[in-house]
């Protein structure tokens, strides 16, 4: 199941999360949320998104 | 694939703070010029409880607009609140205007977790 999740601090500012996409789809997908919200202050990626990024280099490269 | 991402919350939308209002019982937001002691802001003016002037939010900048002279004139835990209400509130507008189904839930910390579902059920 592909989901977003917002936590919103008791102070207002908030973590955006995503879960279950492929490929580059979790970026497209929460794309809205971010550009509603506010100012992004920090991006971290999940291990599996790293993991698509170097294929992706690798395949670039052959 | 999945990342994760920090945002600070800018108030850039009337129909959110108005839910935000609304959600925390305070009354409806008015459009105008408000006196904020010594100075004067336009906006979006929110009256939060027990404040003595309105914050005012300007949606043009994202900013928010206010005198609590340190706290003595109003808490800023109220601020607070009211930032929460709306980043909630927007979240949720925006998910359901995707089409996406949205569920809410309080968190022991104090903080509310939206979880937006994407493309129905896998």
């Amino acid at each position: 199941m592909k989901t977003i999740e917002i936590i919103v601090a008791p102070d207002g500012n908030t973590r955006v999360e995503t879960n279950g996409f492929t490929g580059s789809d979790c970026r497209q997908a929460s794309r809205f949320l971010l550009q509603a919200l506010g100012q992004q202050s920090s991006e971290q990626l999940k291990p599996e998104f790293h993991q698509a990024a170097t294929e992706q280099q690798q395949r670039a490269s052959e | 694939m999945s990342h994760i991402v920090e945002i600070q919350t800018e108030i850039r939308d009337a129909a959110a703070v108005r839910a935000g209002c609304n959600r925390l019982g305070l009354q409806p937001p008015g459009e105008g010029t408000f006196k904020l002691f010594s100075k004067t802001a336009s906006g979006l003016g929110v009256q939060l409880r027990d404040w003595r002037y309105p914050v005012v939010c300007e949606l043009d900048t994202g900013k928010v607009q206010y005198d609590n002279y340190q706290g003595r004139w109003g808490s800023p835990k109220r601020l607070d609140e009211f930032m929460q209400a709306y980043a909630v509130e927007r979240a949720k507008l925006e998910a359901r205007k995707q089409g996406h189904s949205v569920r809410e839930q309080q968190l022991a910390d104090g903080s509310i977790k939206v979880t937006v579902q994407v493309g129905g059920a896998a």
